[in-house]
């Protein structure tokens, strides 16, 4: 374990959202003809990520890495899924995400009083040897990229952690996605709010 | 005099910019080995066009103006020229860029990624790609060549698979032989023109002039045969939409044209994000953050587009999009107008 692993985000909620998974970004090389990431068949290769169906720490915050779903899906596209989730008062929502050419919109925050604001998603490119450019601290960065036909090595593409603040201070009942295909989601995790004073 | 086997031209620098493809990146390559400044020149100019008979299945594609080569599009605020060289077979294109190498200067050719070795497409898909060559060795019978587009790659290839990649016929064979094929290579390389020393210093002045222009350009009316300005614009994702909704296929004309767009408009994002770190501007910074805002819209059109090939993204959702891009993209005019005065 490493120090950073064991410096987990206190009272994190892992959401499971393989529900809304429609898109098959990870395969195993055997299986590589059947990944569909990006417009052009490429996907990540499994056996450089974290276990599939396992809880993984990224950054300090824990995320239950996606298993792939009964239609071989696990992970979705951005198109305006509205996911529910636990009840609470939330600061942050991390997400592990990739897009193709990095990009942008607003996802919509559903309160459990009726109230609703916009916030920003941002979400960095997914592409080899392309930095962050939205800051995010934290990725998961393979070696190897997989296309229909074949491994290439040494090329590895991203996903990130990327977060979106939760402004107000009152229960968080759901998110609305944006309508951006470019934008893939493979996990969500809510981060517990933290009263003013308590980390101090 | 003993015409040398060997050649390789020093200091030939590799560019970058995250969502730009090959027609800059070996741009910003010939800009930074004449010593001209990368993105000062090709960050500067914003604008909209689209003339339908112009399209070009190219990774390099973009729209000139009549009477403009491509480079003069790209920078058109720097003397700056190219040329399209058509050579009648692949010995006559590679002697010809060979005596370019041999004559000092880096030279930027069209190839097919399907004969190249270290493209990810390699004996996979045909595409119609640009890459920098800048040396040769004919005892080894290999050429230099640097490609700064992931994976980036500047080593040596053999003669042989350079000249096949550029003689190629680009066809389209496969379900992945998208966007950028049926256009055969045809040994063509680009003749380029930079007067480093005429290049306009970036300085207030030239801030000034550049975006007054670049918003003179968005309210240029439109041509009978191009989409032109910010109601060009209009007019042209109005029209895509239409001609989804009657069962048109438009995936692939409008990956070109956004693809060429998105570039375009984050590299002037940076461009003014530059300006306004160099003059301590802050609200140009704001202003420049504006503009990157469309280049994002970009990138969601340009896969939305991608998607209506098998009717995963629908008409209506498209035409969404676009409101919202229209609409910000007056809104990012507006702040530059407003800022204008007050530069």
């Amino acid at each position: 374990m490493t120090l950073r692993s064991a410096l987990e985000v206190q009272g994190a909620v892992p959401v499971p959202i393989a529900s809304h998974f429609d898109n098959r970004g990870i395969t195993r090389q055997e299986d590589k003809a059947r990944g569909e990431f990006n417009i052009w068949f490429n996907s990540f290769p499994a056996e450089q990520l974290p276990p599939v169906g396992g809880r993984i720490t990224l950054g300090a915050v824990p995320f239950l890495f996606p298993a792939r779903d009964d239609h071989g899906h696990d992970n979705l596209r951005c198109g305006e899924q509205c996911i529910e989730l636990p009840l609470g008062r939330y600061d942050w929502i991390y997400l592990i995400a990739a897009s193709e050419r990095r990009s942008e919109d607003p996802l919509h925050l559903r309160y459990a009083d009726g109230s609703l604001d916009p916030e920003w998603l941002r979400v960095s490119d997914f592409w080899p040897e392309t930095p962050a450019h939205f800051g995010e601290p934290d990725g998961l960065h393979c070696a190897d990229m997989h296309y229909p036909r074949h491994v290439q090595r040494a090329m590895g593409p991203s996903v990130w952690r990327s977060r979106v603040p939760v402004t107000r201070e009152t229960e968080l009942a759901a998110i609305s996605l944006p309508d951006n295909p470019a934008i893939h989601v493979f996990a969500l995790t809510l981060v517990p709010a933290n009263p003013i004073g308590a980390s101090v | 005099m003993i015409n040398p086997s060997s050649h390789v031209i020093e200091a030939v620098p590799s560019w970058r910019y995250d969502v730009v493809g090959c027609l800059w990146t070996s741009a910003g390559t010939l800009l930074g080995f004449h010593g001209a400044p990368i993105l000062e020149t090709l960050g500067a100019a914003w604008g909209f066009r689209h003339d339908p008979a112009q399209l070009r299945r190219e990774e390099y594609y973009f729209p000139c103006p009549p009477g403009a080569s491509l480079w003069e599009a790209i920078a058109p605020y720097h003397p700056v020229r190219s040329t399209w060289r058509e050579p009648a077979d692949a010995e006559e294109g590679w002697a010809q860029v060979r005596d370019e190498v041999l004559a000092g200067w880096p030279v930027i050719v069209a190839a097919d990624n399907f004969d190249l070795p270290f493209r990810p497409a390699y004996q996979d898909v045909h595409t119609n790609h640009l890459v920098v060559v800048y040396g040769f060795d004919e005892a080894r019978s290999t050429v230099r060549v640097l490609d700064a587009v992931p994976p980036r790659f500047d080593g040596d290839i053999a003669i042989k698979e350079l000249m096949a990649a550029r003689d190629s016929n680009n066809p389209e064979l496969h379900a992945r032989d998208m966007f950028f094929t049926n256009r055969p290579i045809a040994n063509r390389w680009l003749e380029v023109e930079i007067d480093t020393a005429a290049f306009p210093a970036f300085d207030l002045d030239t801030l000034r002039r550049t975006i007054r222009s670049n918003l003179d350009g968005f309210r240029a009316e439109s041509s009978v045969e191009a989409f032109v300005g910010a109601g060009g614009q209009r007019r042209y994702l109005r029209d895509v939409v239409v001609r989804l909704r009657a069962g048109e296929t438009i995936c692939d004309e409008l990956f070109l044209v956004a693809g060429a767009v998105l570039a375009q408009t984050a590299l002037h994002a940076a461009w003014l994000a530059l300006a306004a770190q160099r003059f301590d501007i802050p609200r140009l910074a704001v202003a420049a953050r504006s503009v990157e805002r469309i280049a994002h819209h970009w990138s969601a059109v340009r896969i939305a587009g991608a998607l209506t090939r098998n009717g995963e993204y629908e008409p209506a959702r498209l035409e969404r999009r676009f409101h919202v891009l229209v609409d910000d993209h007056g809104r990012a005019l507006d702040e530059l107008e407003f800022l204008l005065p007050s530069l």
